[in-house]
């Protein structure tokens, strides 16, 4: 039976939550420690950059969604992934880890190629292949780091804002899945083109040279945080998982390449660490960011305050 | 879609028009053909407006005879000669496939939305709060006054709170 992708869209609606419901001076932000706060705050700033990009993926995905119901449906995860950008910053400030202007952290260079590419690209890649990518990111990024976070944070409102991100999430990815369903369901001709068209060089270079070291570079920071690698590769086995079980997602080309994309991430002897992802990252590090010029201006949009005059 | 609590002053129908707006901080909520017409008056006197765009339409300065894809074309050259920001400008195209295909009169519109106290806004409204209105990135945007476009989703439902 087809899902029902208008009652998806009515209870996101009905699930929807503000900054402004939370009481951010509540009582918990003593349990952040000196020391946690150290440690925790690159690993934050990147967490709200990578929902901030997602924000990024999502609206880049609504301007290519096959009915009008999905793509309104995106509009709302592209505002919910902002939602969740927003109150990871304003969790940042009240645990005292943002400047006193309180002006958003600099994003990695990662961080900054994903922006770029998103900006040059996003908009042209074919739905199939951005529709594959990002439940990848989401359950590979999104899912891990989250339950990093309330792993090692006690404070009560960052369960209870992470309580409704948490909900949220596990609508994307529902949703991400369902219509990869629905692509995969479609004619042949119409899923080979679609393949065939996003292999561009441009394109291919440019998810390769930003997306592997940015999952690697997230896998960094869990490690130097002191927390178990494996936590980030059972997040990363879901995305074969789910999409297992669906009855057409594996007719999509696109999903074949980024499922054995992620069976090597999560094998790490496979020689994609050694010889491809790990020194990426190192030499993305070296990269100037002068080079990749001034970010569209959707990168200013993200703010800690809930209630704007 | 109701206006809920919101306890500040609504404006329907053509009410915005020749209205004072001195001191006052408005949320425009409507489609782009409509906020085309309301977002220069209501900026010509509010202290700061914020146009909740529900979808955007194509704005040409003048009427253009002809085919509709000759006023697209028109609207899309008066879109990209007006706003010079690539991301404002993707929020203000309508999307090619199920998107507007007509054209509205708005010679003032790209104009205004470049005030100082003049903020476009997409995201989805989804609430209306005592002061303000909820949009789905997660934030209340206070407001005095909103101004309803004609066929805003909001515009057939009274005032229940």
């Amino acid at each position: 039976m087809a899902y029902d992708f208008a009652a998806m869209l009515q209870t996101i609606k009905d699930k929807q939550w503000s900054l402004a419901d939370i009481d951010w001076d509540a009582p918990g932000a003593e349990t952040m420690t000196n020391e946690l706060r150290a440690k925790m705050r690159p690993f934050m700033a990147d967490l709200v950059w990578i929902e901030h990009v997602g924000a990024r993926g999502f609206a880049s995905l609504a301007k290519k969604a096959p009915t009008p119901e999905i793509q309104e449906i995106y509009r709302y995860f592209h505002a919910e992934e902002q939602k969740h950008a927003n109150a990871e910053l304003a969790l940042m400030k009240r645990w005292g880890m943002l400047d006193e202007d309180g002006s958003m952290p600099e994003p990695n260079i990662n961080v900054k190629l994903a922006i770029k590419v998103l900006d040059d690209f996003g908009d042209t890649l074919p739905l199939t292949a951005l529709a594959t990518l990002i439940p990848l990111l989401e359950c590979a990024l999104d899912g891990a780091l989250v339950k990093f976070l309330l792993e090692e944070v006690s404070d009560p409102v960052c369960h209870q804002v992470f309580r409704h991100i948490n909900s949220d999430e596990a609508r994307h990815i529902t949703a991400d899945f369902e219509v990869l369903e629905l692509i995969g369901a479609g004619p042949t001709h119409k899923l080979l083109t679609e393949s065939i068209g996003s292999l561009k060089p441009q394109i291919v270079l440019g998810l390769i040279v930003v997306f592997v070291p940015l999952i690697n570079k997230m896998r960094d920071n869990i490690v130097a945080m002191g927390l178990p690698e494996k936590k980030l590769y059972n997040a990363v086995k879901r995305f074969s998982t789910i999409g297992g079980r669906g009855e057409f997602t594996k007719r999509i080309p696109a999903y074949h390449v980024l499922k054995a994309q992620a069976a090597m991430i999560v094998d790490r002897s496979h020689v994609y660490h050694r010889f491809l992802a790990d020194p990426m990252v190192k030499a993305t590090r070296l990269i100037p960011a002068k080079l990749l010029g001034k970010p569209q201006s959707w990168t200013e949009e993200i703010t800690h305050e809930p209630v704007a005059s | 879609m109701t206006l809920g609590e919101f306890r500040g002053e609504v404006l329907r129908g053509t009410e915005w028009f020749g209205h004072d707006f001195a001191g006052q901080r408005v949320a425009v909520v409507a489609p782009g053909r409509e906020a085309a017409q309301i977002v220069p008056e209501v900026a010509a006197t509010a202290l700061s407006v914020k146009v909740f765009q529900e979808e955007p339409d194509w704005v040409v300065p003048m009427p253009v005879p002809g085919p509709s894809v000759v006023g697209v074309a028109v609207a899309r050259v008066f879109l990209r000669w007006q706003v010079k920001d690539p991301w404002i400008r993707r929020l203000l195209t309508p999307d090619r496939r199920f998107g507007s295909r007509k054209t509205a009169l708005g010679l003032g519109y790209y104009g205004a939305l470049k005030r100082p106290g003049c903020k476009l806004i997409t995201w989805p409204v989804y609430a209306f709060a005592p002061n303000g209105i909820r949009t789905a990135e997660g934030i209340e945007h206070r407001a005095d006054v909103v101004v309803l476009g004609a066929s805003s989703h909001f515009a057939p439902e009274g005032r229940t709170g």
